[in-house]
Protein backbone atom coordinates (compact mmCIF):
# COMPACT_ATOMS: atom_id res chain seq x y z
CA UNK A 1 0.00 0.00 0.00
CA UNK A 2 2.43 2.52 0.87
CA UNK A 3 4.83 1.00 -2.26
CA UNK A 4 1.78 2.43 -4.21
CA UNK A 5 1.17 5.81 -2.59
CA UNK A 6 4.95 6.48 -2.90
CA UNK A 7 4.54 5.65 -6.57
CA UNK A 8 1.51 8.04 -6.58
CA UNK A 9 3.28 10.79 -5.09
CA UNK A 10 6.71 10.04 -7.43
CA UNK A 11 4.31 10.12 -10.52
CA UNK A 12 2.64 13.56 -9.23
CA UNK A 13 6.20 15.08 -8.48
CA UNK A 14 7.33 14.14 -11.78
CA UNK A 15 4.44 15.53 -13.57
CA UNK A 16 4.61 18.95 -11.44
CA UNK A 17 7.87 19.57 -12.74
CA UNK A 18 7.43 18.96 -16.35
CA UNK A 19 4.68 21.72 -15.91
CA UNK A 20 7.13 23.75 -13.85
CA UNK A 21 9.60 23.60 -16.79
CA UNK A 22 6.71 23.81 -19.53
CA UNK A 23 5.83 27.27 -17.60
CA UNK A 24 9.34 28.10 -17.91
CA UNK A 25 8.63 29.09 -21.42
CA UNK A 26 4.75 30.36 -21.17
CA UNK A 27 4.30 33.19 -23.00
CA UNK A 28 6.16 31.21 -26.00
CA UNK A 29 7.90 33.79 -27.80
CA UNK A 30 11.66 35.01 -26.50
CA UNK A 31 11.64 39.03 -26.89
CA UNK A 32 7.92 39.52 -26.94
CA UNK A 33 8.99 42.81 -24.11
CA UNK A 34 10.06 44.14 -27.75
CA UNK A 35 6.28 44.62 -28.74
CA UNK A 36 5.37 45.62 -25.63
CA UNK A 37 8.50 48.19 -25.26
CA UNK A 38 7.55 49.82 -28.31
CA UNK A 39 3.82 50.15 -27.80
CA UNK A 40 4.84 52.07 -24.18
CA UNK A 41 7.16 54.40 -26.12
CA UNK A 42 5.34 54.89 -29.36
CA UNK A 43 1.74 54.53 -28.27
CA UNK A 44 1.41 55.00 -24.56
CA UNK A 45 4.02 57.90 -24.43
CA UNK A 46 2.31 60.07 -26.98
CA UNK A 47 -0.99 59.28 -25.51
CA UNK A 48 -0.01 60.53 -22.27
CA UNK A 49 1.66 63.48 -23.65
CA UNK A 50 -1.77 64.32 -25.86
CA UNK A 51 -4.02 63.96 -22.73
CA UNK A 52 -1.54 66.12 -21.08
CA UNK A 53 -1.94 68.96 -23.26
CA UNK A 54 -5.61 68.62 -23.67
CA UNK A 55 -6.04 68.46 -19.40
CA UNK A 56 -3.54 71.54 -19.47
CA UNK A 57 -5.15 73.42 -21.96
CA UNK A 58 -8.82 73.11 -20.36
CA UNK A 59 -7.20 74.01 -17.06
CA UNK A 60 -6.42 77.33 -18.58
CA UNK A 61 -9.93 78.78 -18.02
CA UNK A 62 -10.95 80.61 -14.65
CA UNK A 63 -12.69 78.17 -12.52
CA UNK A 64 -16.54 78.49 -11.93
CA UNK A 65 -18.01 77.78 -8.75
CA UNK A 66 -21.70 77.14 -8.07
CA UNK A 67 -23.82 80.01 -6.28
CA UNK A 68 -24.53 79.60 -2.77
CA UNK A 69 -28.05 78.10 -1.64
CA UNK A 70 -28.75 76.33 1.23
CA UNK A 71 -30.47 73.44 0.08
CA UNK A 72 -30.93 71.02 3.00
CA UNK A 73 -28.97 67.95 0.87
CA UNK A 74 -26.02 70.40 0.52
CA UNK A 75 -23.30 70.94 3.44
CA UNK A 76 -24.64 67.82 5.22
CA UNK A 77 -23.36 68.08 9.43
CA UNK A 78 -25.40 65.56 11.33
CA UNK A 79 -21.99 65.57 13.23
CA UNK A 80 -18.26 66.60 13.29
CA UNK A 81 -15.64 65.39 10.86
CA UNK A 82 -13.49 63.52 13.38
CA UNK A 83 -10.57 66.73 12.28
CA UNK A 84 -9.79 70.09 12.56
CA UNK A 85 -12.64 72.15 14.04
CA UNK A 86 -15.09 69.08 12.32
CA UNK A 87 -16.28 71.68 10.13
CA UNK A 88 -14.58 71.68 7.03
CA UNK A 89 -14.25 67.91 4.73
CA UNK A 90 -10.70 66.27 4.02
CA UNK A 91 -10.00 67.73 1.18
CA UNK A 92 -11.16 71.66 1.96
CA UNK A 93 -10.60 74.52 -0.72
CA UNK A 94 -11.86 77.90 0.82
CA UNK A 95 -12.84 79.36 -2.62
CA UNK A 96 -14.82 76.29 -4.15
CA UNK A 97 -16.75 74.49 -1.18
CA UNK A 98 -18.91 76.66 1.04
CA UNK A 99 -19.65 76.05 4.70
CA UNK A 100 -23.09 75.58 5.68
CA UNK A 101 -23.42 79.33 6.31
CA UNK A 102 -21.86 80.26 3.04
CA UNK A 103 -18.70 80.65 1.55
CA UNK A 104 -15.75 82.04 4.03
CA UNK A 105 -14.18 84.95 1.54
CA UNK A 106 -17.86 86.45 0.85
CA UNK B 1 14.98 19.50 10.20
CA UNK B 2 14.42 17.21 6.73
CA UNK B 3 15.21 19.22 3.56
CA UNK B 4 14.28 16.70 1.02
CA UNK B 5 10.26 15.73 1.19
CA UNK B 6 8.33 12.62 -0.60
CA UNK B 7 5.73 15.51 -0.96
CA UNK B 8 4.66 18.68 -2.91
CA UNK B 9 3.03 20.37 0.38
CA UNK B 10 4.60 22.90 2.35
CA UNK B 11 4.16 22.02 6.06
CA UNK B 12 4.25 25.82 7.52
CA UNK B 13 6.09 26.65 11.01
CA UNK B 14 4.52 27.93 14.08
CA UNK B 15 4.44 31.80 13.44
CA UNK B 16 3.22 34.66 15.57
CA UNK B 17 1.34 36.69 12.78
CA UNK B 18 -2.20 35.46 12.58
CA UNK B 19 -2.28 36.18 16.05
CA UNK B 20 -1.18 39.57 15.94
CA UNK B 21 -2.78 40.09 12.71
CA UNK B 22 -5.90 39.44 14.68
CA UNK B 23 -4.71 41.63 17.64
CA UNK B 24 -4.17 44.40 15.06
CA UNK B 25 -7.33 44.38 13.17
CA UNK B 26 -9.49 44.27 16.44
CA UNK B 27 -7.70 47.40 17.56
CA UNK B 28 -7.77 49.37 14.34
CA UNK B 29 -11.54 48.55 13.89
CA UNK B 30 -11.84 49.89 17.63
CA UNK B 31 -9.57 52.64 17.33
CA UNK B 32 -11.50 53.89 13.69
CA UNK B 33 -15.11 53.81 15.59
CA UNK B 34 -13.30 55.50 18.66
CA UNK B 35 -12.03 58.53 16.25
CA UNK B 36 -15.30 58.58 14.30
CA UNK B 37 -17.11 59.40 17.51
CA UNK B 38 -14.59 62.58 18.04
CA UNK B 39 -12.05 60.72 20.61
CA UNK B 40 -8.78 60.74 20.15
CA UNK B 41 -6.59 58.56 17.70
CA UNK B 42 -4.20 57.27 19.89
CA UNK B 43 -6.14 53.42 19.72
CA UNK B 44 -5.93 53.46 15.90
CA UNK B 45 -2.53 54.71 15.62
CA UNK B 46 -1.57 51.78 17.50
CA UNK B 47 -4.00 49.56 15.36
CA UNK B 48 -2.20 50.49 12.23
CA UNK B 49 1.80 50.24 13.88
CA UNK B 50 0.70 46.72 14.60
CA UNK B 51 -0.93 45.93 11.32
CA UNK B 52 1.80 46.90 9.54
CA UNK B 53 4.36 45.31 11.63
CA UNK B 54 2.29 42.19 11.20
CA UNK B 55 2.31 42.50 7.20
CA UNK B 56 5.78 43.23 6.81
CA UNK B 57 7.08 40.42 8.60
CA UNK B 58 4.41 37.90 7.60
CA UNK B 59 5.36 38.55 3.93
CA UNK B 60 8.99 38.65 4.75
CA UNK B 61 8.92 35.18 5.87
CA UNK B 62 6.66 34.28 2.70
CA UNK B 63 9.13 36.06 0.73
CA UNK B 64 12.05 33.49 2.71
CA UNK B 65 9.83 30.74 2.31
CA UNK B 66 9.35 31.22 -1.34
CA UNK B 67 12.94 32.50 -2.46
CA UNK B 68 15.33 30.99 -0.04
CA UNK B 69 13.56 27.67 1.23
CA UNK B 70 11.94 26.46 -1.75
CA UNK B 71 8.62 25.76 -0.46
CA UNK B 72 6.47 26.98 -3.12
CA UNK B 73 6.45 24.13 -5.35
CA UNK B 74 3.98 23.81 -8.31
CA UNK B 75 1.14 22.80 -6.11
CA UNK B 76 1.86 25.60 -3.27
CA UNK B 77 2.17 28.24 -6.44
CA UNK B 78 -1.61 26.94 -7.57
CA UNK B 79 -3.12 27.32 -3.77
CA UNK B 80 -1.48 31.04 -3.92
CA UNK B 81 -3.14 31.49 -7.41
CA UNK B 82 -6.20 30.14 -7.06
CA UNK B 83 -6.31 32.71 -3.27
CA UNK B 84 -5.14 35.86 -5.11
CA UNK B 85 -8.00 35.00 -7.53
CA UNK B 86 -10.82 34.59 -5.28
CA UNK B 87 -9.54 37.52 -3.30
CA UNK B 88 -10.11 39.42 -6.55
CA UNK B 89 -13.49 38.15 -7.27
CA UNK B 90 -14.44 39.60 -3.97
CA UNK B 91 -12.97 43.28 -4.30
CA UNK B 92 -15.06 42.90 -7.43
CA UNK B 93 -18.23 42.39 -5.13
CA UNK B 94 -16.91 45.55 -2.85
CA UNK B 95 -17.20 47.64 -5.70
CA UNK B 96 -19.86 46.34 -7.38
CA UNK B 97 -21.94 47.72 -3.71
CA UNK B 98 -20.51 51.32 -4.39
CA UNK B 99 -21.64 50.79 -8.07
CA UNK B 100 -25.30 49.82 -6.79
CA UNK B 101 -25.23 52.43 -4.17
CA UNK B 102 -24.62 54.81 -6.98
CA UNK B 103 -27.03 53.71 -9.80
CA UNK B 104 -30.22 52.97 -7.50
CA UNK B 105 -29.15 56.96 -6.57
CA UNK B 106 -28.50 58.42 -10.58
CA UNK B 107 -31.22 55.95 -12.34
CA UNK B 108 -34.14 57.51 -10.39
CA UNK B 109 -33.19 60.86 -8.49
CA UNK B 110 -35.06 61.90 -5.51
CA UNK B 111 -37.51 64.97 -5.60
CA UNK B 112 -35.30 66.16 -2.11
CA UNK B 113 -32.27 66.90 -4.77
CA UNK B 114 -34.17 68.56 -7.52
CA UNK B 115 -35.34 64.89 -9.28
CA UNK B 116 -32.11 65.17 -11.63
CA UNK B 117 -28.56 63.97 -11.73
CA UNK B 118 -26.51 65.50 -10.93
CA UNK B 119 -28.46 66.75 -8.05
CA UNK B 120 -28.99 71.00 -8.21
CA UNK B 121 -26.35 72.87 -7.72
CA UNK B 122 -23.61 70.34 -8.13
CA UNK B 123 -20.94 70.67 -10.58
CA UNK B 124 -19.19 67.51 -11.45
CA UNK B 125 -15.89 67.13 -13.27
CA UNK B 126 -15.73 67.85 -17.33
CA UNK B 127 -14.52 64.12 -17.76
CA UNK B 128 -12.65 65.00 -21.15
CA UNK B 129 -9.93 67.06 -19.04
CA UNK B 130 -8.16 65.19 -16.15
CA UNK B 131 -10.36 62.15 -15.68
CA UNK B 132 -9.38 61.22 -19.47
CA UNK B 133 -5.70 62.15 -18.46
CA UNK B 134 -6.23 59.48 -15.44
CA UNK B 135 -7.76 57.19 -17.71
CA UNK B 136 -4.94 57.37 -20.65
CA UNK B 137 -2.24 57.04 -18.13
CA UNK B 138 -3.64 53.86 -16.32
CA UNK B 139 -4.15 52.17 -19.51
CA UNK B 140 -0.53 52.81 -20.48
CA UNK B 141 0.73 51.56 -17.42
CA UNK B 142 -1.51 47.97 -18.22
CA UNK B 143 0.67 48.03 -21.00
CA UNK B 144 4.31 48.72 -19.41
CA UNK B 145 3.34 46.01 -16.70
CA UNK B 146 3.36 43.65 -19.52
CA UNK B 147 6.51 45.09 -21.03
CA UNK B 148 7.80 43.93 -17.20
CA UNK B 149 6.13 40.50 -17.20
CA UNK B 150 7.67 40.00 -20.49
CA UNK B 151 10.96 41.16 -19.97
CA UNK B 152 10.79 38.65 -16.74
CA UNK B 153 10.17 35.52 -18.44
CA UNK B 154 13.13 36.29 -21.13
CA UNK B 155 15.44 36.93 -18.22
CA UNK B 156 15.75 40.38 -19.07
CA UNK B 157 17.36 42.04 -16.06
CA UNK B 158 17.57 45.96 -16.80
CA UNK B 159 14.39 45.77 -19.29
CA UNK B 160 12.31 44.19 -16.35
CA UNK B 161 13.52 47.20 -13.63
CA UNK B 162 12.93 49.86 -16.56
CA UNK B 163 9.83 48.68 -17.50
CA UNK B 164 8.53 47.71 -13.39
CA UNK B 165 9.89 51.89 -12.39
CA UNK B 166 7.86 53.01 -15.27
CA UNK B 167 4.56 51.51 -14.18
CA UNK B 168 5.04 52.75 -10.69
CA UNK B 169 6.20 56.35 -11.46
CA UNK B 170 2.47 55.76 -13.88
CA UNK B 171 0.49 54.83 -10.59
CA UNK B 172 2.14 57.76 -8.26
CA UNK B 173 1.61 60.18 -11.32
CA UNK B 174 -2.19 58.92 -11.00
CA UNK B 175 -2.29 59.31 -7.44
CA UNK B 176 -1.05 62.89 -7.53
CA UNK B 177 -3.79 63.92 -10.15
CA UNK B 178 -6.19 62.59 -8.19
CA UNK B 179 -5.50 64.05 -5.06
CA UNK B 180 -5.24 67.51 -7.18
CA UNK B 181 -8.86 66.65 -8.52
CA UNK B 182 -10.26 66.63 -5.04
CA UNK B 183 -8.63 69.91 -4.25
CA UNK B 184 -9.94 71.47 -6.93
CA UNK B 185 -13.45 69.73 -6.21
CA UNK B 186 -16.26 72.06 -6.36
CA UNK B 187 -18.53 69.42 -4.04
CA UNK B 188 -17.53 67.50 -0.86
CA UNK B 189 -18.34 64.19 0.40
CA UNK B 190 -21.40 65.79 2.51
CA UNK B 191 -22.86 67.24 -0.34
CA UNK B 192 -26.18 65.12 -1.38
CA UNK B 193 -25.89 61.84 -2.82
CA UNK B 194 -23.78 62.72 -5.40
CA UNK B 195 -21.17 64.01 -3.56
CA UNK B 196 -21.29 60.83 -0.87
CA UNK B 197 -21.24 57.97 -3.80
CA UNK B 198 -18.70 59.99 -5.93
CA UNK B 199 -16.01 59.90 -2.92
CA UNK B 200 -16.54 56.78 -1.22
CA UNK B 201 -16.07 54.63 -4.87
CA UNK B 202 -13.62 57.05 -6.43
CA UNK B 203 -11.60 57.31 -3.03
CA UNK B 204 -11.95 53.60 -2.24
CA UNK B 205 -10.54 52.93 -5.89
CA UNK B 206 -7.48 55.48 -5.28
CA UNK B 207 -6.88 54.01 -1.86
CA UNK B 208 -6.84 50.41 -4.57
CA UNK B 209 -4.29 52.00 -6.59
CA UNK B 210 -1.99 53.39 -3.92
CA UNK B 211 -2.08 49.50 -2.48
CA UNK B 212 -1.23 48.79 -6.35
CA UNK B 213 1.57 50.69 -6.36
CA UNK B 214 3.10 49.54 -3.44
CA UNK B 215 2.64 45.72 -3.98
CA UNK B 216 4.52 46.24 -7.65
CA UNK B 217 7.49 48.69 -5.47
CA UNK B 218 7.91 45.85 -3.32
CA UNK B 219 8.20 43.81 -6.83
CA UNK B 220 10.62 46.36 -8.03
CA UNK B 221 12.72 45.59 -4.85
CA UNK B 222 12.57 41.87 -4.88
CA UNK B 223 13.60 42.30 -8.27
CA UNK B 224 16.30 44.45 -7.71
CA UNK B 225 17.53 41.96 -5.18
CA UNK B 226 17.07 39.28 -7.56
CA UNK B 227 14.42 36.94 -5.90
CA UNK B 228 12.20 36.51 -9.23
CA UNK B 229 13.15 33.88 -12.01
CA UNK B 230 12.05 33.66 -15.57
CA UNK B 231 9.90 30.83 -14.24
CA UNK B 232 9.31 31.60 -10.55
CA UNK B 233 8.07 34.95 -9.92
CA UNK B 234 3.96 34.38 -8.95
CA UNK B 235 4.69 37.74 -6.35
CA UNK B 236 5.47 39.48 -9.36
CA UNK B 237 1.75 38.08 -11.50
CA UNK B 238 -0.44 38.77 -8.90
CA UNK B 239 0.55 42.60 -8.32
CA UNK B 240 0.04 42.63 -12.04
CA UNK B 241 -3.37 40.91 -12.00
CA UNK B 242 -3.97 43.50 -8.93
CA UNK B 243 -2.69 46.47 -11.28
CA UNK B 244 -4.81 44.99 -14.28
CA UNK B 245 -8.13 44.68 -11.78
CA UNK B 246 -7.66 48.36 -10.21
CA UNK B 247 -7.40 49.64 -14.28
CA UNK B 248 -10.92 47.95 -15.13
CA UNK B 249 -12.42 49.39 -11.96
CA UNK B 250 -11.22 52.71 -13.33
CA UNK B 251 -12.78 52.17 -16.67
CA UNK B 252 -16.19 51.05 -14.84
CA UNK B 253 -16.12 54.21 -12.52
CA UNK B 254 -14.81 56.78 -15.88
CA UNK B 255 -17.95 55.19 -18.08
CA UNK B 256 -20.31 55.43 -15.03
CA UNK B 257 -19.17 58.18 -12.83
CA UNK B 258 -17.19 60.62 -14.75
CA UNK B 259 -19.06 60.51 -17.66
CA UNK B 260 -22.75 58.92 -17.73
CA UNK B 261 -23.32 60.57 -14.29
CA UNK B 262 -22.19 63.74 -15.42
Amino acid sequence: MALYLQRAVNAYVRNNARLASHAATAGGHGGGWKLWKNLSFFVAVPAIGLGMVNAYLAHQEPHERPEFVAYDYLRIRTKRFPWGDGQKSLFHNPHLNALPSGYEDH
Amino acid sequence: MKIMHNHPYHLVDFSPWPLTGAIGVMTLVTGLVKWFHNFNMNLLILGYFIIIMTMYQWWRDICRESTFQGKHTILVSNGLRWGMILFIISEIFFFISFFWAFFHSSLSPNIEIGAMWPPLNIMPFNPFQIPLLNTIILISSGITVTWAHHSLMDNNFSQTTQSLLITIILGIYFTMLQAYEYMEASFTIADSIYGSTFFMATGFHGLHVIIGTLFLLTCFIRHLNYHFSNNHHFGFEAAAWYWHFVDVVWLFLYISIYWWGN
